[in-house]
């Protein structure tokens, strides 16, 4: 399997994922699965910028990623898939596509109705509605932002 | 691509000097974006907007922004751009939200990862070669300046110039393979340091002989250990300070 | 009357280390000078600033995590130095600078949580441009008071640890120097352990060499 890390964050690629995550798994593609983004060439331009040249960036809508997730998951290369929200990357797991992989909650921020799990992490009924979904799609879901921090663990995202 | 339309220089000036206060009310709640309305404020009055629409234009951009500081007025430049254009708030959401992570992605390797310690790492091979302090301390200063003010004050003009189009343009600059030459430079710097000091009893007072073995010892140990060994190595030299004071009390 | 000057310098240098200009002054080599020149000793001054920087090189202001706060730390560490008479007057002045630094980000980062209290929140209200330019404001000179405690708690702890150690410091200046620079060195690594990539390690040791070689020619 070379899906090495899934994500949930708002701000997509950036400082933390490029530097924190990625030099630690040393991915050759990130693949960021937005319908909005999936459909703008000015925005993916920007995303584009935080990515060493020689690393691949692939823009995918979430159906199109349902039907190439197997696809990433089988190749050799080295992969980060990256959502905006739990709800896409639920759409993404559901039906046991991403079966027995962990799902990083790396940063969802302040928004009126959401609670406060971390700092990085706040989360409304519908976000932990989206949380249970993974867990049923046979996923283990924790937050945490950066690769040596704690876990936050899913009891602790759901109460 | 649409013409640049002109922005009155006393406005671009106050925004510029605003700037300089872009993380004056930094908070985990929008982070710099307090800071970005507040810099952005002076535009959005020459605009002539009033009550609601005034409210709604600082409300979008008080929304949750954080980029590198210096980068950030590369957004400010842009924002400064799509208002005068009359872009949709829609267009100016989705151009913060795309812009944030790359300014902040660049700024941390460029400027924090690379260029502060190149010139902190020259200016301290300067202070122990015994140039005269007056001379490490300047040194460090112009150079770090003037990437620091080119950054900010390029980077403005840039982004107004570009819009939403300033994707392309940032790349062109290739910031990252320059980071990159950089921290070869860094290593260097870092690897003469060490050896600098090492050899002893400089005009600033550097390391007695009977202390190299160790000094050697605690570089590699370092080398090998990374940033977890920081928080360790401060404690451990702040309480070495205390026992030694304390024994020495009980000694004397 | 130094005390309260230095107590002013401190809360400027932590405006400059986020909240106002970031032109880097409150790096502690430029501290140090300028805090030495503030208690007449300018030498020793850039001395407790040197060694400081050097164990805060892997400490940067980036993206709104923890790090070592400089500015005040190296105010303090300096008139430590300075005012603590002997050899162990330098030991005092790096551990206060390590302390203070320490100190610095703990208040930073609940200045930062306070912050989000009193700055305008657009998701929940409409936001005038006067909320903005008072909640920014606000936390400008939340800042500067911030800074200006945290120097004055660092000088009178200083200046009252100072005594003890001039009475119980056993060592030589130069072995002071030594154990301090030991610390120093453990970061020098670590800053190259961070750039270490590919064939970089061949760089550091011509590094190291070029300045083994400078260190001899020199006088």
């Amino acid at each position: 399997m070379s899906i090495v890390l899934l994500r949930v964050d708002e701000r997509l690629i950036h400082g933390q994922v490029v530097l924190g995550w990625g030099g630690e798994l040393h991915p050759s593609r990130y693949v960021v699965v937005d319908d909005e983004l999936a459909a703008s060439e000015w925005e993916q331009d920007l995303y584009r910028l935080s990515v060493p040249d020689e690393v691949a960036v692939v823009f995918a809508s979430v159906a199109d990623a349902r039907e190439a997730v197997a696809g990433w998951r089988g190749d050799a290369v080295r992969t980060v898939v990256l959502t905006r929200d739990i709800q896409a990357m639920a759409a993404l797991a559901a039906g046991g596509a991403l079966e027995g992989m962990e799902v990083n909650l790396g940063g969802l921020h302040h928004r009126p109705g959401r609670d406060e799990v971390s700092p990085y992490l706040f989360v409304d009924e519908a976000d932990r509605e989206a949380v249970r979904a993974l867990v049923e799609a046979g996923t283990v879901v924790s937050g945490r932002d950066l690769p040596g921090a704690p876990r936050v663990p899913v009891d602790q995202i759901l109460q | 691509m649409s013409v640049v339309p002109p922005l009155p220089p006393a406005v671009r000036r106050r925004i510029q000097l605003r700037a300089f206060l872009i993380q004056g009310s930094w908070n985990y709640r929008v982070m710099q974006g307090t800071g970005m309305a507040f810099a952005l404020l002076p535009l959005l009055r020459h605009l002539g907007l009033r009550d609601g629409d005034l409210e709604d234009a600082v409300g979008r951009h008080a929304e949750h922004f954080n980029a590198h500081p210096y980068l950030s007025s590369v957004a400010l430049g842009a924002l400064a751009r799509l208002e005068m254009d009359g872009a949709s708030p829609d267009t100016i959401r989705r151009f913060r939200s795309a812009i944030r992570g790359p300014l902040g992605a660049l700024g941390d390797r460029v400027v924090w990862a690379t260029w502060l310690p190149l010139c902190a790492a020259v200016g301290l091979l300067l202070y122990w070669a015994g140039v005269g302090g007056g001379w490490a301390v300047a040194a460090f200063l112009v150079l770090f300046s003037a990437l620091h003010l080119t950054l900010r004050f390029r980077g403005f003009r840039l982004g107004y110039e570009s819009g939403t189009a300033v994707g392309p343009r940032l790349k062109e600059l290739a910031l990252t393979r320059r980071a990159e030459r950089g921290a070869v430079v860094l290593v260097f710097l870092v690897g003469g340091l060490a050896g600098l000091l090492l050899t002893g009893d400089t005009a600033m007072g550097g390391l007695s002989r009977s202390w190299s073995a160790g000094a050697v010892a605690a570089f590699l140990s370092g080398l090998v250990g990374g940033v977890r060994l920081w928080r360790p190595t401060a404690l451990l030299t702040v309480g070495l300070v205390v026992l030694v004071t304390f024994f020495g009390l009980r000694a004397g | 009357m130094s005390f309260l000057a230095l107590t002013l310098l401190g809360a400027l240098l932590t405006l400059d280390g986020v909240t106002v200009g970031q032109f880097m002054v409150s790096r502690p080599l430029v501290a140090g000078a300028v805090a030495g020149l503030v208690v007449g000793d300018p030498v020793t001054g850039l001395m407790v600033g040197a060694v400081l920087e050097l164990f805060l090189l892997v400490s940067v202001p980036s993206g709104g995590g923890r790090f070592p706060e400089p500015g005040p730390a190296t105010v303090v560490g300096v008139a430590a130095a300075v005012w603590t008479a002997g050899p162990g007057g330098v030991a005092l002045g790096v551990a206060a600078g390590l302390v203070l630094g320490w100190l610095g980000a703990v208040t930073q980062s609940m200045q930062r949580h306070a912050n989000g209290r009193w700055v305008p929140d657009p998701t929940r209200e409409a936001v005038t441009p006067d909320q903005v330019a008072a909640g920014h404001g606000l936390a400008i000179a939340l800042d500067f008071a911030r800074g200006a405690l945290v120097t004055a708690v660092g000088l009178t702890t200083v200046l009252a640890a100072g005594p003890w150690v001039t009475r119980g410091w056993p060592l030589s200046a130069a072995d002071t120097r030594g154990a301090l620079l030991l610390g120093a060195f453990v970061s020098l690594g670590i800053v190259g352990r961070t750039l270490l990539a590919g064939r970089r390690w061949v760089v550091l040791a011509l590094g190291v060499a070029a300045g083994l070689l400078v260190g001899w020619v020199l006088p």
